[in-house]
């Protein structure tokens, strides 16, 4: 099931357009991510779906009717740039945002206070948000963005400004809630996160959706039949026994423990046919498909090169 | 509870519970009391020691009749000019009246050891004149001479009243010093009130904007709502205050002013106040002290000033800042709002120059019609409310106020919407005029 649809939206400025019939589903408890280099109408559509700004063309549908006013409180939004009243209390600003969101004073002051606990934060209740760091301000700004339990959350670069060991604490959170049932956009230019959390993927370049799906499923579908075999033994012998069935792409690499030579392999057939071959030929120890990273998709699709 | 009420609290909240908020409260009062003394402070303090003049009179007619005042003291000396001029150097000066002072009134030399001021040369000039007055009147030899001049000395009082507004009625005097008094003061407040507060609240979005809250707050509230609310919220900062130190007011005028003054004064007043237009000869007092003082401790009075003074001020700020809001929205930081503060500053200040001019003629047409005009209206109308106007015009004036402050919030909405997202380059007024068109 969708949480959320996006029909054909296009949004245009002054002299540009930020999205041009651009359209995606979101499955309901997914980890969805948002990718796209910079100024590709990233944030155009987040806002648009946060409702900040409406679209000149298209719809987006919250389950399966169209967005309405009141569904801010069903929403959470961490954006990029963060921001916080600096002169105001911790403790007061998170309830006052609480409130903004739809809760009471009294069930935002118990939740905050649980939240307080889990990050460790007790203690800056009454601290104004001038006295603390840029990463402690980055926590509050989490809670806050969560506080209201939202079925929607949609984290632009949430990690940016964290240390290692607190966006860890940051992702089992996301995950968390994900396990919780909520469903999470994530946008991003970090792929090695995109990697570890995301379920789904829309990539935007220039205003228009260009890759879209199952994290996985791109990345095999991406794939371009490379393997790489792991062995002991005589390359020469190996590379003999080879010949005719596949395309040996590189030199061995002396490694401390094990050789190893990329193929190119044809097709599912031809790899058990390597494999029969190589296993002749050498002590094989692994034998796996290239699968390309996130990153390299990514810059193969913007530089339309996929 | 909806968006906009809980970002009024927090406006109101941040701002009231701020130390300059408490201070400026409560020493704006003391400041504008001092304001007023000061006249009488510094007299008080300039009045300096007592000034002793040596008095040679050859005619021996003035000398005796020489009364000290409070801050001259006159003692006869029967030493010769030139002995006197250098051996009494001590003394402020040496006074010499010549022989024939009568015939001959220039026969009159102070030789000051020191710089002399005219204050105290008129105060010398003039008790010689009244004496000698005295003297050439005794001359004419006339029978009951000082029961005459007792009978005829006279003071006249003149009452105003308002005939346009009451024909018979005779109980309410009309004050211009008070009316003056007050427009000027209530004009002043008005002025300082758009200006400051406005400020505030264009101080405020771009702080909103710079801290990026603004991003996290339009995920739940409209824009239109947030800066609603804060015009709201500021608004009520600056009714609680015009409360405050409405309630100041009052208190010193009906409670504390009648424990300081003569009793005769404030009788007088009272009977003022009742309708009794020759209190002032009764009571012996001037009457235009005893109609401010009857002014400033007539409650109704007060209050009427003060319930107007409420609904400019907040009509007045809520047109005011929706503009400055528009204005904030637009720039990344204070240093760009100089451009777009001048078209909102130059009607304010116009405003002030109206109601130096409104002040003495209050019912001119340029009175009229500049409080009419919305951008002018509060700090003019405001000027002559004290001079009572009629009423259909404070109504007429409101009326407009208001409904130009909801024209206005719209389209200052439709730039705060758009200028809140823009950041980096500073715009033109002809891509704010552009914005207003957006569609969102």
């Amino acid at each position: 099931m969708n949480l959320l649809t996006v029909e054909h939206v296009t949004k245009q400025y002054a002299g540009h357009k930020a999205l041009d019939d651009v359209s995606l589903t979101i499955p309901k408890g997914s980890v969805y991510g948002l990718l796209g280099p910079n100024g590709a109408g990233k944030t155009t559509l987040i806002r648009i779906i946060n409702r900040i700004t409406a679209p000149d063309a298209g719809r987006v549908l919250l389950g399966d009717r169209e967005i309405a006013p009141d569904d801010v409180y069903r929403i959470g939004y961490l954006p990029e740039e963060r921001g916080l009243y600096k002169k105001m209390k911790v403790g007061e600003q998170a309830v006052f945002f609480a409130r903004l969101k739809g809760l009471s004073r009294r069930e935002a002051v118990v939740r905050l206070k649980q939240w307080f606990v889990k990050f460790g934060i007790e203690g800056w209740w009454d601290k104004k948000i001038e006295e603390l760091s840029k990463g402690m301000a980055q926590k509050v700004q989490f809670i806050v963005t969560v506080l209201h339990e939202p079925e929607l959350l949609i984290f632009d670069e949430p990690f940016s400004g964290f240390d290692p060991i607190n966006a860890n604490l940051l992702k089992d959170e996301i995950l968390a809630l994900r396990d919780k049932g909520a469903t999470i956009i994530f946008s991003t230019h970090n792929m090695s996160s995109v990697e570890e959390i995301c379920d789904h993927i829309t990539l935007i370049d220039k205003s228009h959706n260009i890759l879209s799906g199952n994290v996985d499923e791109i990345r095999r579908r991406h794939g371009s039949n490379i393997f790489e075999v792991a062995y002991r033994g005589d390359e020469a012998a190996l590379r003999a026994a080879l010949t005719g069935r596949c395309e040996i792409l590189d030199g061995a690499e002396e490694q401390s423990v094990y050789r190893t030579l990329r193929l190119h392999v044809g097709d599912d057939a031809g790899v058990r046919a390597v494999i029969a071959a190589a296993n002749g030929a050498v002590d094989l120890r692994s034998f796996r498909e290239i699968i390309p990273s996130m990153n390299d998709i990514f810059i193969r699709a913007v530089n339309g090169a996929l | 509870m909806s968006n906009v009420s809980i970002i009024i609290q927090r406006e109101f909240n941040e701002r009231v519970r701020k130390k300059s908020f408490i201070i400026s409260t409560v020493l704006m009062p003391v400041l504008m009391l001092l304001l007023m003394a000061a006249p009488a402070l510094i007299m008080q303090f300039s009045r300096g020691e007592e000034k002793l003049i040596a008095v040679i009179d050859e005619s021996g007619l003035v000398a005796p009749q020489l009364e000290d005042g409070e801050e001259l003291r006159f003692e006869t000396v029967s030493l010769q000019t030139d002995e006197a001029r250098r051996q009494l150097t001590d003394r402020f000066g040496v006074l010499w009246i010549g022989a024939d002072i009568l015939a001959n009134p220039s026969a009159v030399k102070l030789y000051a050891n020191g710089s002399s001021s005219l204050t105290i040369e008129q105060a010398i000039t003039g008790r010689i004149e009244r004496i000698l007055e005295a003297e050439k009147l005794k001359a004419y030899n006339i029978e009951n001479l000082q029961q005459i001049l007792d009978e005829v000395d006279t003071h006249v009082v003149m009452q105003t009243f308002r005939n346009d507004r009451s024909q018979e009625d005779e109980s309410q005097a009309d004050s211009s010093i008070v009316a003056t008094a007050a427009g000027f003061i209530l004009g002043m407040i008005l002025y300082m009130f758009l200006l400051m507060y406005g400020a505030m609240v264009m101080q405020s979005v771009i702080e909103e904007k710079q801290n990026r809250v603004l991003e996290v707050m339009v995920s739940s509230v409209r824009p239109f709502q947030l800066m609603l609310g804060k015009i709201l919220g500021v608004a009520a900062v600056a009714v609680v205050q015009v409360l405050i130190w409405g309630v100041l007011l009052v208190v010193l005028g009906a409670f504390v002013m009648p424990l300081m003054l003569p009793e005769e004064v404030l009788a007088g007043a009272q009977a003022m106040q009742q309708g009794m237009p020759d209190a002032s000869a009764v009571a012996g007092v001037d009457p235009d002290m005893l109609q401010a003082v009857a002014a400033v401790t007539d409650v109704g009075y007060i209050a009427k000033l003060f319930g107007c003074l409420l609904l400019f001020v907040f009509g007045g700020y809520l047109l005011y800042s929706a503009m400055f809001a528009a204005v904030g929205s637009a720039v990344d930081n204070v240093q760009d709002t100089q451009q777009f503060q001048l078209p909102i500053t130059l009607p304010i200040i116009l405003a002030l120059l109206v109601m130096m001019t409104v002040i003495k003629d209050p019912s001119s047409p340029l009175a009229f019609w500049c409080s009419m005009i919305p951008f002018t209206s509060p700090i003019v109308m405001m000027a002559r409310v004290p001079y009572g106007i009629p009423w259909w015009e404070v109504v007429l004036s409101l009326a407009i106020l208001y409904a130009s402050f909801v024209a206005m919030v719209w389209l200052a909405a439709k730039i705060y919407r758009v200028g809140i997202f823009m950041y980096g380059k500073k715009p033109s007024f002809k891509e704010l005029a552009k914005w207003v068109r957006y569609k969102y």
